[in-house]
């Protein structure tokens, strides 16, 4: 910079950081590097976990998008990393951990390219370019699987979740979960696939194997009233009420003034609170509901007048719960019982409470209408079954996805490498500088066979080699080769052994890390505004960026 | 966290606060999460036994309780390590699950992630350790049930319970009476149990304690004890063939939840007021006694005019009875709740035996013991000791039995406890480990070893030379193929289990193998420890 004779002209204001030019997207790829390095050892099969700990709370997780949330990220090129990661994790649901890894590893192979004064415009030329052909190549690749008899689809739908599962801490428990989730996608609307109506209940105590699947609604024991214990706990084809709505004796209004004269009408004001509830009540017995759900508390009157009459209630049903418990059942939720009309009342097969662990379950099971299903999950410690949930989202995920779209590709770096292949393949036809970036985009895309080999500590170089000669061979047999952790030669044709993830995830991957990476390349300034003074003042730090030596405690 | 410099030399702020940040990677973090973990299951490892010690934990309110519990050791131990806290959970779904064997499950857990630390130094990839671990737990847990041996439980007076609710006393404060408890909570649990549909309800046992008297005077009441007297001191002790009316309403003049208040402006409308207060007084008590109750129990209070004329009126009345004891005492008598004076009838009442007031040593406390009721569906164990700490061991002790027979009556399959279920799954897992050809085989060894590790804490424990009596045992169990061998803990002169009598649940055992291996799996998994840096 060189304005030493003229006047300094402030534009921005005082303690603003700011840095631009080659430096800034070179400073920019280091830090995504160090963003990527956490996440990568908890690719594939055998991908590690992480421990987190956030104030008293510890999270123990494999899920690439879960650990970059808690890392609480705040430089502003590597959030970019952390968004994608949650894209992914929103679109498809699962990938999360290799879009992170494939951005880190396109920046990487930018890198020397800007260091040598190539314009970064033409290195995300090039990449977009390599991106096209390989998405291309992609729909050429993957495998239409058929699906004439459901037996088949089902087939896919398994493997699909399996291979989902196979990095997660349910990996050797993948039969039982894939046929699990399987089962619960399977009861949904195959229109909608809506997945808020899968729902997953934490029980600590007992085995992972001890999950079951509910078909239809499951959810804890609400706080109840005396009483309670009197009521049934069990019916078959009952007729389920929904409600939301106090039953509770209370004032019906708040600060209304009643005058009276005469002690007599003293007692007509007492009575008319009572025969507001009990008309309540009555209503709703005599409409001949057995059970009774409502969202707002139901008091211990009505938990009485319910159990004399063998009613099951419950109150502070959670919302979503009720929600499910109306798809499930086919009732409609009322917000009043005038004119309450016995077409509202759900139905299911069987109705009961039992006991799960040290808690009691109500189940809600054979509904006719049954679009909805509960997964319960078992297992010894809370950030165990929290890790398992987060597990089983992304298998749901996954075969959501497998349920809609019917393309399959071969997990295990298969397609990767083969993607890879063609590009290198393609590098050579073109001419400029658009060959070298194409060839580093093939690169690139090795890091994720050669991250699961080194992951699970085998020697990648090694196994690399034996993969490129593999696919180099070329044909229908080589096209599936990737990374097999257990076997003694490390490669194996992943497509028969069944390492089957759908096509849409690839995809999606390739184009937000893609994306990603085109985005922090194109950056070529950051101006960051000083912290305002409060922040300031909460968390007193020397200068910007330089990590309080003093304070440690 | 390390940190990583821009080619101008300037540190980059990936992470918020990263400077207080600590990260931990690789084998740093197995061993840190294993040794933490160890040290946890260290400390219980000296409880594991019928001679195991008890703990003395003292609260920050200062409170002091002493047990032998492992999940109410941990529990109170407080434990800020994330990776110990596991072990924590750990020790509680075993509580909430099975309500025995917390002590087991911990040292157990302990004695794997032991194994796992050499196995690690040995250079053996994690995954391939837990993996084996897997394997080899799934061929515990087959032989578990091929050794297990179903008993029946109605024969002999339900012996088989009483012994097996012996064997989970055996270890704690109260053993000297582990058979009279072990009666009591075989008793109760029959009581209140569904054999038809092999279900028990654990909460239509209630345990209350009391401090005073001795352990022996713990008595089963088949009824229910509230912690509450007659509201008058004249009113009668006892109330035979008692017709309870179960009331949720206070007695006083009923009150509109609409805000209100009252004004009088004349001194005959105050006369009048009170005039109508005592009419509504006399009312409610009328209709209580013409339904034909003989006793009312009230979830709310009553002033002492209400009470005044109860005790004119002749009807006993109980004041401020808790919700949970309302509904306990409705199931055991059939009785309903009545939420309105208007809404008494006859048929809304419950009957029992006998109500009676009780009281304690010299001390002026008194209890009211509801007895003979109409449907007993409920019952009481009333737990006496010398001190607060011993009673609440005591009751600790207690649920541990009751939860035992409640096992028991799901599934009535039992293995044989004093070490011999482990060692011979022990035996049976060494022998598949061989059959093994990866390196998953070392893992199978270790934990044939780590299960091992229980028998020898027994031992260790009860003061025996651990080597030796565990050498022993399992050499018989070989020679002999007997897989009841086990550790003679209490010098009796057999290692014979079946001889001891020393019964476990088979489901307690199962649930304990796979709830370690789990968490073991769990922490061997995790390679990255990111915490604020404070300790």
């Amino acid at each position: 910079m060189s304005q030493f004779l003229q006047p300094t002209i402030l534009l921005l204001r005082e303690g603003t950081d700011t840095s631009q030019g080659r430096a800034q997207i070179v400073s920019n790829i280091n830090a995504v590097q160090a963003v990527a390095d956490v996440v990568k050892s908890t690719l594939g099969p055998r991908g590690m976990d992480k421990m987190i700990q956030t104030g008293p709370k510890v999270t123990i997780s494999n899920d690439g998008a879960t650990i970059l949330n808690l890392l609480e990220v705040v430089h502003p090129a590597a959030r970019v990393l952390v968004d994608i990661a949650k894209s992914q994790d929103d679109e498809v649901g699962d990938g999360t951990t290799s879009t992170t890894l494939l951005a880190a590893e396109l920046l990487k192979e930018a890198k020397p390219f800007i260091e040598e004064g190539i314009h970064p415009q033409i290195v995300i030329q090039g990449y977009r370019k390599a991106l096209e052909l390989a998405l291309e190549k992609l729909e050429g690749f993957s495998i239409n699987i058929s699906r004439d008899s459901p037996q088949e689809k089902r087939d896919t739908l398994l493997k699909c979740a399996q291979t989902a599962l196979n990095s997660k801490l349910l990996a050797n428990t993948k039969q039982f979960f894939s046929e699990l989730v399987v089962s619960a996608v399977e009861k949904l609307d195959p229109n909608i696939l809506d997945r808020d109506l899968i729902g997953i209940k934490n029980v600590t105590g007992g085995s992972v194997t001890d999950s079951f699947l509910v078909d239809g609604v499951a959810f804890k024991k609400t706080f109840s009233y005396a009483g309670f214990e009197q009521q049934p706990k069990r019916f078959e084809n009952p007729k389920i009420c929904l409600l939301n709505l106090e039953l509770e004796l209370k004032s019906e209004k708040e600060n209304a003034e009643i005058r009276i004269e005469k002690p007599e009408e003293y007692q007509q004001i007492v009575d008319a609170e009572w025969a507001l509830i009990y008309e309540k009540l009555e209503i709703i017995v005599k409409a001949g509901a057995q059970i009774v759900l409502s969202k707002l508390p139901i008091g211990d009157l009505a938990t009485q007048y319910f159990a004399d009459r063998n009613i099951f209630c419950a109150g502070r049903v959670p919302q979503e719960d009720l929600l499910r418990v109306q798809k499930a059942t086919g009732g409609q939720v009322q917000t009043t019982v005038n004119g309450l009309n016995p077409e509202t009342f759900g139905t299911c097969g069987l109705f009961e409470e039992v006991q799960v662990g040290a808690e009691r379950y109500n189940l809600f099971k054979n509904c006719p209408q049954s679009r909805t299903a509960t997964i319960v999950l078992r297992g010894g410690a809370e950030q165990f079954i929290q890790e398992a949930e987060r597990s089983l989202n992304d298998a749901i995920m996954i075969v959501r996805r497998c349920f809609k779209a019917n393309k399959i590709v071969a997990g295990g770096g298969a397609i990767e490498l083969e993607l890879s292949r063609y590009l290198r393949h393609y590098a050579r036809s073109v001419t400029g500088k658009t060959q070298y970036i194409v060839n580093s985009y093939a690169k690139a895309l090795e890091v994720i066979p050669r991250t699961i080999a080194e992951n699970a500590g085998l020697n990648s170089i090694e196994i690399m080699n034996k993969l490129r000669q593999r696919h180099a061979q070329g044909g229908e047999e080589g096209r599936w080769y990737g990374v097999d952790i257990n076997g003694a030669s490390g490669v194996c044709d992943t497509h028969s052994s069944f390492v089957w993830e759908p096509s849409l995830v690839k995809r999606n991957a390739l184009c937000s890390a893609t994306e990603a990476a085109c985005a922090i390349l194109s950056i070529d300034e950051t101006v960051k505004n000083p912290k305002s003074d409060q922040d300031t003042k909460m968390k007193p730090k020397g200068q910007p960026g330089r990590p309080p030596m003093g304070m440690r405690r | 966290m390390s940190l990583a410099f821009d080619d101008y030399g300037r540190p980059y702020i990936i992470l918020r606060d990263q400077g207080q940040k600590k990260r931990m990677k690789g084998l740093e973090a197995y061993k840190s999460n294993i040794l933490a973990a160890k040290a946890v299951a260290n400390t219980l490892s000296s409880s594991l036994g019928p001679k195991g010690m008890d703990k003395m934990l003292v609260s920050p309110d200062g409170d002091v309780s002493v047990t032998n519990d492992g999940a109410t050791i941990v529990e109170k131990m407080e434990i800020q390590h994330p990776t110990a806290k596991l072990l924590v959970e750990l020790s509680q779904s075993q509580d909430a699950e099975i309500g025995d064997g917390t002590t087991g499950v911990v040292v157990l857990a302990g004695k794997l992630l032991e194994q796992a630390l050499t196995l690690l130094d040995k250079g053996i990839h994690p995954l391939k350790i837990s993996d084996g671990f897997d394997r080899a737990c799934d061929v515990a847990i087959k032989h578990l049930e091929t050794i297990s041996e179903e008993i029946d439980i109605q024969a002999n007076e339900h012996e088989a319970l009483i012994q097996a609710a012996c064997t989970a006393l055996g270890s704690k404060v109260v053993s000297k009476r582990k058979r009279e408890l072990g009666k009591i909570a075989v008793t109760a649990v029959l009581d209140v149990a569904d054999l038809a549909r092999r279900d028990v309800n654990l909460d239509l046992i209630k345990i209350q304690t009391k401090t005073g008297g001795s352990v022996e005077d713990t008595r089963l009441i088949s009824g229910i004890l509230i912690d509450k007297d007659m509201s008058h001191p004249q009113m009668p002790k006892e109330v035979k063939e008692a017709k309870i009316c179960l009331l949720t309403c206070p007695f006083e003049p009923p009150k509109p939840k609409t805000k209100h208040n009252i004004n009088i402006s004349s001194a005959e409308d105050y006369k009048k007021l009170y005039l109508q207060e005592q009419q509504y007084f006399v009312d409610m008590v009328k209709l209580v006694k013409d339904s034909g109750a003989n006793i009312a129990l009230c979830q709310w209070g009553f002033d002492d005019e209400a009470n005044h004329l109860l005790l004119q009126n002749e009807l006993p009345a109980v004041r401020w009875v808790s919700g949970t004891d309302v509904e306990l005492i409705a199931m055991a008598t059939g009785a309903r709740i009545i939420p309105r004076f208007q809404e008494i009838t006859p048929e809304k009442l419950g009957k029992a035996g006998s109500v009676k007031e009780v009281q304690f040593g010299t001390s002026n406390e008194r209890m009211l013991v509801i007895e003979n009721c109409q449907c007993t569906k409920a019952v009481t164990i009333l737990i006496r000791g010398g001190s607060q700490m011993i009673v609440d061991e005591a009751k600790r002790s207690i649920h541990d039995a009751i939860c035992v027979i409640r096992n028991l009556i799901k599934d009535n399959r039992i293995v044989y406890g004093g070490g011999s279920a482990e060692l011979a799954c022990a035996i049976q897992v060494l022998q598949y480990a061989d059959e093994v050809s990866s390196v998953e085989q070392y893992a199978i060894r270790s934990f044939a070893d780590a299960l091992e590790g229980i028998p020898n804490c027994l031992a260790d424990n009860c003061g025996l030379n651990p080597i030796t009596s565990v050498a022993q045992a399992k050499s018989r169990q070989l020679q002999e193929n007997n897989p009841r061998i086990g550790i003679d803990c209490m010098e009796l002169g057999t290692t014979d289990m079946k001889e001891q009598r020393i019964y476990e649940t088979l489901s307690s055992k199962k649930q304990q193998i796979q709830l370690a291996t789990q968490v073991v799996k769990m922490i061997l998994k995790i390679d990255d420890v990111i915490a604020p840096d404070d300790y």
